[in-house]
């Protein structure tokens, strides 16, 4: 019986996206360390900004800076983080709810395990160089008030 | 069967690059223009129906779950269509038919393209393992089927920029265009870069940015808008693979067929004169002169002499004006070019084509090909019901 053959191959191409006035922003105010949200028509404050209010489908230009700072309302421990990951030690993934906004967005929180908790303060940890990337986030860290040094 | 009718018709502005929009906001853009048309909320909308060419052109695959908020999907029916540079007329037909069957009284449908954010040219010649890449693209796939459509039939070598300069002309009529030449020659045209022989750059289409969307209502809603209706009188769809032993590919059987159908339909037997106009689907020159025969309006090897003597043209005061929007050939957002020629149709019908206006239209053609020449979708649309 012949060989039957089986070759890999490689597909890609390039792209570019517009992120469009909403995202643009939203990232553009990163670069300042400012967190910006938009408000929907029932009044919520959704961050990251979302560009069609969900149920009415208008077209949101409301911005609200919301707090650099928050509350965890979820989270997942990663003890082994993989090289995309974030971190080389084992950190969380969480849902931060940001004084100001009405719903939490996904980052990473870099805490030990056992101070992980629902409902924990966090605040954010800014990058060096932020460029307009959600990375200008680094990530999130347990929050310390004034008189805690 | 219910009677279905365009009563809402909503267009971007096109562009080589919409950079001021991500894709959210040029789909959402087209939709609320198709409602303040239609004089409706998102409310007033049962389903979406959306449309667009391959995911791999712009590399977001089934964008329409991200587009469902800014189209006002939430807690509604959203359905896909797919079928690659067709898809517009296909996603037309696809709405009509939830209205025609009596499943919704009132759907939105939309479709589009960000060609500045994709790779169109390249991202349907797939590399393929054991084969060498045929990296043709568009162009180089049908300039040999062009080439054998003028050994048959005899036509004069400037068929196509007559055709060329037409289509430029209309289209400086519509302000919506991505190109505008009023100043464009024949001479412009033949001293242009031959690209894929024998078709030279200003014998090609554009790379578009843009949306365009309708919304089609029953009966009873379609007499409450603002507008008079524009009644959907037939509808068809075919398919053929892109290569089988016999197949004609200057003539194909799949678009004979589709055109017969849609025209039984609508009671149209001689559709040179039964229709005041149509928007037909030429990205390239030379498929105007081939899908006027393919189309019925020429017998076969007989459809340059339409485009000769002007027969086609606004300008000239041809009786079957094609493309009086300007056509692809002025603007192509690919997975909305097909429903640009089914809404264009429906301007005209409508009296509303402002100054690529065919005097009177009464009935218009909508016709979109896409893939290898192997897809159609065409509708016949008149303000009689």
């Amino acid at each position: 019986m012949s060989d039957l053959l089986r070759q890999q191959f490689v597909l890609g191409y390039t792209y570019t996206r517009s992120t469009g006035p909403v995202v643009g922003r939203f990232l553009t105010e990163l670069r300042q360390r400012k967190i910006v949200g938009t408000r929907g028509d029932d009044g919520r404050v959704f961050v990251p900004p979302m560009e069609f209010d969900p149920v009415t489908a208008s077209a949101l230009d409301e911005f609200v800076e919301v707090s650099d700072r928050g509350e965890v309302v979820s989270w997942c421990w990663i003890s082994e983080p993989r090289d995309s990951h974030p971190f080389d030690e084992p950190f969380a993934w969480a849902l931060v709810l940001l004084d100001g906004a009405d719903v939490p967005m996904v980052h990473a929180v870099a805490a030990p395990e056992a101070e992980m908790h629902t409902g924990m303060r966090v605040q954010a940890r800014w990058s060096e160089e932020p460029r307009g990337y959600i990375t200008d986030i680094a990530c999130f860290e347990p929050e310390v008030t004034q008189g805690e040094g | 069967m219910q009677y279905a009718a365009v009563t809402g018709i909503g267009q971007t502005q096109y562009k080589a690059r919409r950079g001021d929009v991500s894709i959210a906001g040029l789909v959402h853009e087209a939709a609320q223009n198709a409602l303040d048309d239609a004089g409706l909320g998102w409310d007033a909308i049962e389903a979406v129906i959306i449309g667009k060419a391959p995911d791999m052109f712009e590399g977001v695959i089934m964008p329409e779950v991200y587009l469902a908020d800014a189209l006002g999907c939430s807690g509604k029916p959203m359905l896909r269509v797919h079928t690659a540079g067709s898809v517009g007329g296909s996603t037309a037909l696809v709405a009509a038919s939830h209205v025609q069957s009596g499943t919704f009284r009132r759907v939105l449908t939309v479709t589009f393209e960000k060609q500045s954010e994709s790779n169109a040219m390249w991202a349907l010649s797939n590399p393929q393992p054991f084969s060498p890449h045929l990296n043709a693209g568009a162009g180089g796939y049908f300039a040999p089927i062009m080439r054998e459509y003028m050994r048959r039939s005899g036509a004069p070598w400037d068929t196509g920029i007559k055709v060329a300069v037409k289509d430029r002309l209309h289209g400086s009529r519509n302000p919506l265009n991505h190109l505008q030449m009023p100043e464009i020659t024949m001479q412009e045209v033949e001293e242009s870069p031959m690209l894929w022989d024998p078709i030279r750059f200003l014998e090609s289409c554009p790379s578009s940015d843009g949306a365009c969307a309708m919304v089609i209502a029953d009966e009873g809603l379609a007499k409450e808008g603002p507008k008079a209706p524009v009644w959907i009188r037939g509808g068809a769809m075919r398919s053929e693979p892109t290569m089988y032993a016999g197949r004609d590919e200057v003539n194909p059987q799949a678009g004979r067929d589709c055109a017969a159908d849609v025209y039984a339909q609508a009671g149209i037997d001689d559709p040179r004169k039964q229709l005041d106009c149509a928007e037909v689907y030429v990205p390239f020159s030379w498929y105007e002169p081939m899908w006027l025969e393919n189309l019925g309006f020429a017998e076969e090897g007989e459809g340059w002499k339409l485009t000769m003597d002007g027969a086609t043209s606004l300008d000239e005061g041809g009786d079957i004006p094609w493309n009086c929007s300007g056509g692809v050939l002025c603007s192509n957002p690919i997975g909305a070019s097909g429903m640009i020629r089914f809404a264009e149709a429906a301007r005209q019908v409508r009296g509303d084509a402002g100054a690529h206006q065919v005097v009177g239209a009464r009935t218009a053609l909508g016709h979109a090909y896409g893939g290898g020449a192997q897809f159609y979708a065409m509708w016949v649309v008149s303000v009689d019901k």
